[in-house]
């Protein structure tokens, strides 16, 4: 991560700690008097001491927290006189409300950016070729310039946006060939790694999920939970093989196929009924160390994959709008 | 009041509510005529929508609870399937599946006619036991063959080298003569296949499969299309019959795609306008009707009734009136005149005037002669069918933007 990047993370991180803490002193979880301390703080929060000195130093401003003689604050404004009271933060069962906890924990603010960007461009994709206006996506989010070519230069490193001759980003459309061609990627790509996984598997996990799934109600066994089957494909298997590149090409060929299957169901197509009824035949057989045999069965089922994809791509031609409608994202000619 | 209603009651024994099929389609057959008989000849109630083709594949795919029948097209078909809202038909429940001609059953109406490339029928005909559509016979298929046609495009005689008849060709709609007064029918499976036909035949592109074109060839057609459009050879493109058929009538267009009841709608400009027989083929359809999954019990036996009502001949010769052929010909013969016979479906001289659809408008006067000749000819040469391609999404994208640029300079 370069130092401006993180800097950018650092300065809208300090929000976030404020923002908890400033819940939890108005919840009374934090009573008056309570010795707060950067250090536990931070770890609690799983972030840098950086963003906690911040946000303390806002509360202060903010006559929440005051100085004393001393490490640290207390809980209270300037004129409280409350005694110290020193706790393990840890134990006090403090609140941290989710967003603030997974924007804290997980990512930085970048990231939720990117992650919002990448869910618009790639519900795009099925509706034709976009433009990205680089300053338009700035004011939306609300973040800086840097934040905006660091999203896109991610996202065209994943292959869904590409550089045109003057210098426009766009995200081209998601065409029947280029499905067609990710699928025979697939096809080529994903028993290989089968193969190469063979002993480093999770068998026991595998095997897992499998037991789980049989133990499923039978009338909810229809249910299309294939994508939870196809998380435990990638997790104990595939990713576990030897070769990085190769899972990177994987993860990198499936990213458009997967974020239009998600906008096409999300736009009320239905789901492959037979999907999950697939997965546990390959479960079967790896969890039976047919290595060879599920190798084969997954290469098949990848073609008839790929057939029920284009028909679901071209029915979305009866959608007209885009239900996008973000300003950063404009139709363009091609 | 009170008092009044055991005797109402006891006066009126045989009020039973009437069922009701509910038919969901496009304009092409769903005429409130074809209603009252097809109602009168069932026993029961028909309800019929019609909408425009995107509308109604979208509410089909979408709401496949608000209807029982599905009256649709082939092309689009395979959309619907896809969505799982329609069900097999048993041909051994299809009373004159037997009659059905061999252009569905078999891919052409003889040996020697040309197949067409896109969405020939017969490919999306046949169930196939793993689900999918093809052409392999099965005894079950997904949609009964009706009303279809071989269409073109209609030109201005007076524009086009007046009564010495040009050789006719796709090339015509970009014709410099025409420029300014071309107008194609707003319809990604059909109107891109005019223009398609249209630059291939000037020699500006080359299209390795008309029917089935690829991302590259779609954006080079698109690109040439932004070209004509900037060279103003569009006034607009239309949507429906009506708005179609004024075009001509007004003298707007000289030339433009057609569907063949506009040509009974054209009043006086009948005299100048003339359909073309494309020496590089006709762009083929077929209408057909479904049944939607849910549909069971007496209403699918009623849905049975609707489907083999639609090959016993009057509907046929009221379809045959508009210009539209029906995939059960023999049964239409005793519902037309010999004189209508000869002029729609042989190809010969209308011996007297001819009337449309409302049985007083005269269509045809007497000693014209139908555009292409007979049946059998003009199936013969079929250069494409109206098709969804594999790029269907990615045309229809383009092509919306292309018709929204042509109709926005036209206001």
């Amino acid at each position: 991560m370069n130092p401006r990047r993180a800097q950018v993370e650092t300065s809208k991180r300090y929000k976030l700690v404020a923002a908890a803490l400033r819940t939890n002193i108005a919840a009374g979880r934090l009573s008056p008097g309570l010795v707060l301390l950067e250090g536990p703080i931070a770890a609690l929060m799983k972030t840098s001491r950086a963003p906690v000195q911040a946000a303390l130093r806002i509360l202060e401003e903010e006559g929440l927290i005051r100085r004393f003689e001393g490490r640290g604050y207390l809980v209270g404004g300037p004129s409280s006189k409350d005694d110290p009271i020193r706790r393990d933060l840890a134990k006090l069962g403090l609140r941290i409300s989710n967003e603030i906890d997974s924007a804290l924990q997980n990512r930085g603010l970048w990231e939720r950016v990117y992650d919002e960007v990448e869910a618009a461009v790639a519900a795009s994709l099925i509706f034709g070729d976009f433009r990205i206006i680089e300053s338009e996506l700035g004011e939306y989010y609300g973040v800086s310039r840097t934040v905006v070519r660091d999203v896109l230069s991610r996202l065209h490193e994943r292959g869904l946006i590409t550089k045109t001759a003057s210098s426009h980003w766009v995200a081209s459309a998601l065409t029947a060939q280029s499905v067609r061609e990710r699928f025979e990627l697939r096809g080529l790509m994903e028993p290989e790694a089968i193969r190469r996984a063979a002993d480093r598997t999770d068998y026991d996990k595998i095997a897992e999920a499998l037991h789980q799934a049989k133990e499923r109600d039978p009338a909810m066994r229809d249910a299309p939970n294939w994508v939870d089957f196809d998380r435990a494909l990638m997790t104990h298997c595939l990713m576990r093989g030897p070769n990085a590149h190769l899972i990177e090409l994987i993860q990198q060929n499936r990213l458009p196929l997967a974020a239009a299957s998600r906008a096409l169901t999300k736009l009320g197509l239905p789901e492959d009924a037979n999907a999950a009824g697939e997965y546990l035949v390959l479960f079967e057989l790896i969890a039976g160390r047919a290595i060879e045999a599920a190798a084969i069965y997954w290469r098949s089922h990848l073609a008839g994959l790929a057939e029920k994809n284009l028909a679901r791509l071209k029915i979305v031609a009866v959608i007209s709008d885009p239900p996008v409608g973000l300003p950063y994202l404009t139709p363009r000619d091609v | 009041m009170a008092s009044r209603k055991p005797k109402l009651a006891a006066q009126a024994p045989g009020i039973v509510r009437r069922r009701t099929l509910k038919v969901l389609g496009a304009f092409i057959s769903l005429l409130e005529a074809v209603r009252v008989r097809a109602s009168g000849d069932l026993g029961f109630d028909l309800a019929f929508e019609a909408l425009d083709f995107p509308s109604c594949q979208r509410k089909a795919a979408l709401d496949p609870e608000a209807y029982h029948i599905y009256d649709q097209t082939f092309h689009n078909l395979s959309i619907v399937w896809y969505w799982g809202a329609l069900q097999s038909l048993d041909t051994e429940r299809l009373k004159r599946w037997g009659s059905v001609g061999s252009l569905t059953r078999l891919g052409g109406v003889d040996k020697y006619a040309s197949r067409g490339v896109g969405d020939v029928p017969m490919n999306k005909l046949y169930v196939q036991p793993d689900h999918s559509l093809g052409p392999e016979a099965t005894r079950y298929i997904a949609m009964l063959p009706t009303v279809h046609n071989f269409d073109s495009f209609g030109y201005d005689l007076r524009v086009f080298n007046g009564e010495a008849r040009p050789r006719e060709s796709w090339s015509m709609l970009f014709d410099p003569r025409a420029r300014g007064r071309l107008a194609l029918v707003d319809e990604p499976a059909i109107g891109l296949l005019d223009a398609a036909l249209a630059a291939e035949a000037i020699g500006a592109l080359h299209f390795e499969n008309i029917g089935n074109m690829t991302p590259s060839e779609l954006v080079a057609l698109f690109r040439f299309l932004r070209a004509k459009r900037e060279e103003g050879f569009f006034v607009r493109c239309w949507a429906t019959n009506e708005e179609g058929a004024g075009l001509l009538r007004r003298g707007e267009t000289a030339i433009q795609s057609m569907w063949s009841p506009m040509y009974n709608d054209l009043g006086r400009a009948r005299l100048h306008v003339r359909e073309a027989a494309p020496e590089e083929g006709y762009r083929a359809w077929h209408g057909g009707i479904s049944i939607a999954r849910h549909v069971a019990g007496a209403h699918l036996d009623m849905a049975y009734e609707y489907l083999d009502w639609w090959l016993s001949g009057w509907a046929g010769a009221t379809m045959a009136r508009q210009g539209y052929y029906i995939s059960a010909p023999e049964a239409v013969r005793s519902y037309l005149t010999p004189a209508e016979w000869d002029y729609w479906y042989d190809g010969q001289e209308a011996t007297s005037d001819l009337v449309g659809v409302d049985g007083e408008t005269v269509v045809v006067p007497k000693g014209a002669k139908r555009s292409g000749g007979s049946y059998v000819e003009r199936a013969r040469r079929i250069a494409v069918w109206n098709t969804a391609m594999d790029e269907y999404n990615y045309a229809s994208r383009l092509w919306s933007r292309f018709v929204a640029e042509v109709n926005r300079r036209a206001r």
